[in-house]
């Protein structure tokens, strides 16, 4: 993001300094690197400089510090047990877990993720009553075909069992093409908002329990809708079914 | 008359039209939720913006407002530079540091401003009384909690900590004199306010003795006089100090957009969705209803009355259900849209004053009005149906049926 906002290329030559207009160091730009996949970085325009530790202490004029260690640990480590040994030896620092700091860092994504499942719960309310209402149509448009079934002696229950079994045919192709349109808009989702924020993080996942869940959401519903409008129906004499 | 037939029409199928009015319903409950988010966001930041009064901040070259810990220096020349400017009224300089309450057992610490209390803007008082003197310290309901003290305590505050040698430096003793409430800052993030000489005071005087803050700031806020141009002034103020970014209401309402873009791309979203589903279900819900009295609409042309009446009749029925989840939809979508700002208002960092969904009535006039036509819309095909049906053979059909 620096190196196109300033026009940088590899081998340029620039001046790096702690404070506007203060005289800095001379530095070769040695490589442009892509932005890691933090989440604490999304959505945040910083313009980031990678050097050498010595360098950029002299630079600012930290002396022998750094802000933190990340400590890489040897297999079948105890972590827990280290940390706690680190903290009570140590002397002015404390040390965390990775994934704590992740979890701390990843806030902004929690909030994120509380806001979409709200969302979601929402379009599942709305997708319900659409898919309720477009059953009692589909099947009040037939009433008269389901008349001509009662009077020829076919029974209620096979009637309802029809409604249904068509309710459940149409919610599962209606899921199978959801499933195709979900994915190819997961792809453009991606697509889209890692160009936007520089980043190679994933924003939208399909996996097989997300599409488990939503053929079975749907059939739940689409069956629900087909057994109450049918038993509206059935319940209806064939006589009045045919407006009579 | 055409009123009263696609009444009748609509109370015929009472559960039917009621689902329709549901779908409806919730369907504009989002599509305001959503009007109101891709609008909401972007005022309320203007209007938090605005509430003091200062149309320019000034950071220290190439950052935002508090978005790192860099200052600006020679804060006197900065504003007798900006003093000849008449356009500029006030000029508020603020300097903010992290700062810690020592001896009260536990490390209480948070970040401190220190600002002139005559022009400041960054605060409200919440109980007793402003900074006075050098002595005094505010702090904010989250720090106060955290303190436990009382009001008219002498505290002792540190500007640094050295954790190697587990000191304090730039230690004073303030006197706590009121609780505040940040107008910029988080619930949950501890805050405190000082006299910005006070906290200067506390800094060191080289780099081997802590931050060096005398006669520096973090920020300058500037109020410009009624009728003047901020842009103008914004302009002059870059040209005129090297050491600044002079940022107006406008631009930081662009990087604000730019950080949360993906709200407004998924407001836009949503909302459309939510327009095509509502539009769909009022479409399906009319054809069907028009196949079902195909007879009826013939006998009705059959016996003169114009197509143009039976357009009309068949438009006010989806115009009359897309109303009445309209007016149903505005409640559900007010109660869903405060759900959901709660959700969002929990953003680390995020200034309690910010509202995702912000009601604005012209914002709930242009869904209604968006729902409305999508209504008309949805009526139409069907109403064009039913009035081109030919007449003598949906007679005839309807009489062998």
């Amino acid at each position: 993001m620096l190196a196109a906002q300033a026009g940088l290329k590899i081998g340029d030559t620039i001046s790096l300094a702690a404070q506007p207009g203060a005289h800095g160091d001379k530095v070769i730009v040695a490589a442009i690197v892509r932005r890691g996949a933090d989440p604490s970085e999304v959505a945040r325009g910083d313009l980031r400089v990678r050097l050498h530790l010595d360098q950029l202490q002299t630079i600012s004029g930290y002396g022998d510090r750094v802000d933190r260690f990340a400590v890489a640990t040897t297999p079948n480590t105890d972590v827990s047990a280290l940390i706690d040994r680190v903290n009570d030896v140590a002397f002015g620092f404390k040390a965390y877990r990775s994934s704590d700091i992740a979890v701390e860092t990843s806030r902004t994504f929690q909030v994120v993720s509380r806001f979409h499942r709200a969302i979601g719960v929402i379009t599942i309310v709305a997708s319900s009553v659409f898919l309720l209402c477009i059953m009692v149509l589909k099947v009040e448009e037939r009433r008269r075909d389901i008349a001509a079934l009662r009077l020829m002696g076919i029974s209620r229950a096979t009637v309802i069992r029809a409604i249904v079994l068509e309710a459940a045919v149409i919610a599962v192709l209606g899921s199978a093409l959801g499933i195709v349109l979900g994915w190819a808009i997961s792809l453009f989702v991606n697509w889209h908002y890692r160009g936007v924020y520089q980043t190679p993080l994933s924003f939208s996942i399909v996996t097989p329990p997300i599409i488990v869940g939503a053929v079975a959401l749907s059939l739940v519903l689409g069956i629900g809708a087909g057994v109450l409008a049918s038993l509206r129906l059935a319940r209806t004499p064939p006589l009045q079914l045919f407006g009579r | 008359m055409r009123g009263a037939l696609a009444q009748a029409s609509l109370i015929r199928h009472r559960a039917r039209t009621a689902l329709a009015v549901l779908g409806v319903a919730i369907a504009a409950a989002m599509l305001l939720d959503m009007v109101m988010l891709a609008t909401g966001m972007r005022e309320s930041f203007r209007e938090l913006l605005l509430s003091r009064g200062f149309q320019l901040r000034l950071a220290p070259k190439g950052t935002l407002p508090f978005d790192t810990d860099a200052t600006i220096p020679g804060v006197s020349a900065i504003i007798d530079t900006l003093r000849t400017n008449p356009a500029i009224s006030d000029i508020s300089p603020v300097l903010g540091a992290s700062i810690h309450f020592v001896g009260s057992g536990r490390d209480v610490s948070g970040s401190a401003i220190g600002i002139d209390p005559a022009v400041q803007g960054d605060y409200e008082l919440v109980s007793g009384r402003d900074l006075a003197s050098t002595d005094d310290i505010v702090v904010n309901d989250f720090m106060w909690r955290q303190l436990g003290a009382h009001l008219g305590d002498t505290l002792t505050v540190a500007l640094g900590y050295d954790p190697q040698t587990r000191t304090y430096s730039g230690q004073r003793r303030l006197v706590l004199v009121g609780t505040v409430r940040f107008i910029y800052g988080a619930n949950d993030q501890p805050g405190a306010a000082l006299r910005r000489e006070a906290l200067e005071g506390m800094g060191g005087s080289g780099a081997s003795a802590g931050r060096v803050l005398r006669d520096r700031a973090s920020l300058f806020m500037v109020r410009v006089r009624n009728g003047a141009d901020a842009e103008q002034v914004r302009n002059w103020i870059e040209a005129k100090i090297p050491t600044v970014s002079a940022i107006s209401i406008a631009t930081a309402i662009a990087q604000v957009d730019e950080r949360l873009s993906y709200f407004r791309q998924l407001a836009l979203i949503l909302g459309a969705v939510s327009l095509f589903v509502g539009f769909l279900l009022v479409t399906t819900l009319v054809t069907v209803s028009v196949n079902e009295r195909a007879g009826e609409i013939a006998v009705m042309r059959a016996i003169g009355i114009s197509r143009s009446h039976v357009i009309q009749q068949i438009v006010i029925e989806g115009v009359a259900i897309t109303v009445l989840g309209a007016v149903l939809g505005l409640g559900l979508g007010l109660v869903t849209a405060r759900y959901l700002n709660t959700i969002l208002s929990a953003f680390p960092g995020l200034p309690m004053a910010i509202d995702f969904f912000l009601f604005q009535p012209r914002a709930a006039w242009s869904a209604l009005g968006l729902l409305v036509v999508s209504g008309i819309g949805a009526g139409i095909y069907p109403a064009w149906r039913a009035a081109s049906l030919p007449i003598a053979e949906s007679l005839r059909r309807e009489a062998i049926a």
